[in-house]
């Protein structure tokens, strides 16, 4: 387990899915550092603001090192390169035995990967899914991934030490822009005497700047 | 590390004007309003060149601070930085430092409002008691309003702060403008003291240094900045350059006006009795209005100063609290408030004591001190990032490089060694408690090793492996033993000789995340 309250994670591969990726994180307060090897895609993801960004190709493992997975607590393998990934995430682990491997397949059949890596991410699927939500238009009952826009909508297991444990909606400010909507597990709908008692989860929704926040609020 | 204060409202734009004022604003405060005094009472009129080239050392330190926050998007500021380069106890030690250094940048601020406030009160109400107790009475309600103001409350004076930062540069000039035609050549003959001569501009510096800290903040409010890569390296410079101006003048005028003698005299009063004197004698309400604006801006620069560093310093502690290298409670937010209360509770602490049990000169020196070793620091962390880390991608590059960090780190340590030794053991006595601290935390462990013992008993097997440091591997770039090189063809990170720093799987980073 990672000591610290942030995450540190290392980002393989700033495209599209791996800049959105480093973006949610900053916003949510992690730590992330971004390797590219890309020269023109290393100056964007740099204007982005949102990591360091080490410039070259991390299945070099003198480039790798310079990320410092030894200090990360995961390392997201997020190129559109299937060895790459998975080489990274093999040089990740030897470097980090602690680390936490993801390594996004370009693939439906994730299973050959399980075994070498402790995530792996098919966003295709996803994207299939969202896709669907949107062609069958009304009527029915969408996911929340399609519902939200800028609003994120997510589920937090409060944790032990946090700020708000024990304590009643009444008794915790929330930030502007962000609501509870369940109860714990999802029984009812959240009024002013829930109270948020750790070890349970919650529905949330929140606004990306004040998502930092809640996260803080509910895991400590 | 993001910031919890505020930040509830959209994100605004800060061009690069807004961002250089954040810089001048933390900047230009209090230390121009209660140093010159006392840097007039160790070198004379030469205090003026105690300024100048005090300018000339903060700019080093400002090239590798500006390179550092367009390479590296956090805001703990230094302390952010050299968590990047070092491993956990350097880190521990920057952080440390940095949080005295805004600790007693706090109580000399609060010290510094006190005697100002009561100089524009006895202008119009000479009654108010002045005796050394209520000195530190009106400072000690100064620090506590501002800590329950931020304890309490979560909307960041984003805005405000061009506005408070432009109050402030507006009334520093009109003392220029008015003195100006009152400086006498006289008053700069001799330039330095009889006794001592010119090296007593070496304590000045150390002493004046802390008013040249407080750009860093500008890398605290990154997120909101336009173009950061480019615009908060400008920022970084030019809010430097036009703070040293503006001390220039500033000093220039007070020392030709009332000369160093009374200057000295006057203490942490000066430059408002340097404008009583040569003010036009214009009477509101019973008071020349002249030295009554000297004064209210004496006032309103250390009470705004006071409240960046109340912020600065549980920015810092926080940041540490999240990082686990202090206690966890300090990097918790409070569910009621949103704000980093323990944070800023601990260093209230720390403050009041400063405030109640230090003289004004011992907390400058205290705040120059752990200032200048900060600094330091910071240029070793850049020097150290370049080593290990040649691909990280750097917008801004330092020019000059290895100069300009070495001389940082140089005349830095050099400036320090001109402080007094009471300074010095205060500060080795912190220093002292800090390892305390870290030892308590962390478990026993060498100070500066890498991989070091956890204190967590269920970590992995590493968790007892003796302190190893890095193996530092030479690879050439056209190393044939690299198996990527064939794939690759030409390698894209250069021809350079690199330091590959690859811990040994034994060795166990629990403390390095």
């Amino acid at each position: 387990m990672n000591e610290r309250a942030d995450l540190r994670v290392v980002v393989v591969g700033s495209g599209r899915l791996g800049l959105e990726t480093a973006r949610s994180l900053a916003e949510r307060g992690h730590d992330v550092v971004i390797v590219e090897r890309t020269p023109e895609r290393v100056a964007a993801a740099a204007d982005e603001y949102v990591a360091a960004v080490i410039e070259g190709d991390a299945a070099r493992p003198s480039v790798l090192a310079q990320a410092a997975p030894e200090r990360a607590d995961v390392v997201a393998a997020l190129t559109n390169t299937v060895g790459t990934n998975l080489a990274v995430c093999l040089a990740a682990k030897r470097l980090a035995p602690d680390v936490r491997t993801v390594l996004r397949t370009t693939d439906p059949d994730t299973a050959e990967f399980e075994p070498f890596v402790d995530h792996v991410v098919y966003p295709e699927l996803a994207g299939a899914r969202r896709t669907v939500n949107e062609i069958e238009g009304g009527g029915v009952v969408r996911t929340v991934e399609a519902l939200a826009g800028e609003l994120e909508v997510f589920e937090v297991t409060v944790a032990d030490a946090a700020p708000v444990a024990g304590l009643s909606l009444r008794e915790v400010s929330l930030p502007r822009g962000s609501l509870v909507i369940s109860g714990a597990a999802g029984h009812g709908v959240a009024g002013a005497d829930t109270e948020l008692t750790a070890a349970e989860t919650y529905l949330v929704a929140a606004e990306p700047d004040v998502i930092d926040e809640v996260r803080r609020l509910f895991r400590g | 590390m993001s910031e919890t204060r505020g930040r509830r409202a959209p994100a605004t734009n800060l061009g690069l004007l807004d961002a250089t004022m954040i810089g001048i604003g933390a900047m230009i405060g209090a230390g121009i309003f209660v140093l010159t005094g006392l840097a007039a009472e160790t070198a004379g009129a030469g205090a003026i060149v105690a300024f100048a080239l005090n300018g000339g050392v903060t700019t080093f330190t400002a090239l590798s601070y500006a390179e550092l926050a367009a390479a590296i998007p956090k805001n703990g500021g230094g302390y952010a930085y050299v968590r990047e380069a070092f491993s956990s106890p350097v880190a521990f030690v920057m952080g440390w430092t940095r949080w005295f250094t805004y600790m007693a940048a706090g109580a000399l601020y609060a010290l510094g409002f006190s005697s100002n406030f009561v100089e524009l009160v006895h202008l119009y109400w000479p009654g108010l008691p002045d005796s050394e107790p209520w000195i530190v009475a009106y400072a000690l309600f100064a620090v506590v309003s501002f800590v329950g103001l931020n304890a309490l409350s979560t909307e960041a004076s984003g805005g405000a702060e061009t506005v408070v930062t432009a109050v402030k540069i507006v009334v520093l000039l009109i003392f220029v403008a008015f003195g100006v035609g009152a400086v006498q050549g006289a008053n700069f003959v001799p330039l330095f003291p009889a006794d001592g001569g010119a090296l007593t501009v070496l304590p000045a510096m150390g002493l004046t240094f802390i008013a040249f800290q407080g750009y860093d903040l500008i890398a605290t409010v990154t997120e909101e900045v336009e173009n950061p890569t480019t615009n908060i390296p400008r920022a970084i410079l030019a809010s430097v350059a036009v703070t040293v101006v503006v001390y220039l003048l500033v000093v220039g005028v007070a020392i030709g006006t009332l000369g160093p003698e009374l200057l000295a005299a006057a203490g942490e009063t000066a430059v408002a009795e340097a404008a009583i004197g040569f003010m036009p004698d214009v009477g509101v309400f019973g008071a020349p209005l002249g030295g009554a604006l000297i004064a209210f801006g004496a006032v309103f620069s250390t009470v705004s100063a006071l409240n960046a560093v109340v912020i600065g310093s549980s920015r810092v502690a926080f940041a540490m609290g999240r990082e686990r290298q202090l206690p966890a409670g300090l990097g918790r937010i409070h569910p009621r408030y949103g704000t980093p209360w323990l944070a800023i509770a601990a260093s209230a602490v720390v403050m009041l004591v400063a405030t109640v049990s230090a003289p004004i000169r011992v907390v400058g020196n205290l705040a120059s001190l752990f200032s200048l070793l900060g600094f330091a620091v910071v240029n070793l962390a850049l020097i150290r990032l370049r080593r290990r880390r040649p691909n990280l991608s750097r917008p801004f590059e330092v020019p000059a490089y290895p100069a300009v960090p070495l001389l940082g780190i140089g005349l830095n340590l050099l400036l320090g060694l001109f402080i007094s030794w009471e300074t010095w053991a205060i500060a080795i006595g912190w220093l002292g408690v800090g390892v305390v601290v870290y030892a308590v935390l962390h478990g026993p462990s060498l100070p500066f090793g890498r991989g070091e013992p956890s204190g967590d008993p269920g970590a992995s097997a590493g968790g007892t492996a003796p302190a190893e440091g890095p193996v530092v591997v030479e690879t050439p770039a056209a190393d044939a033993a690299d198996p990527w090189r064939e794939r690759d063809g030409p390698s894209p990170d250069g021809e350079d000789a690199r330091e590959v720093e690859v811990d040994p799987p034994a060795s166990d980073t629990e403390e390095e995340r």
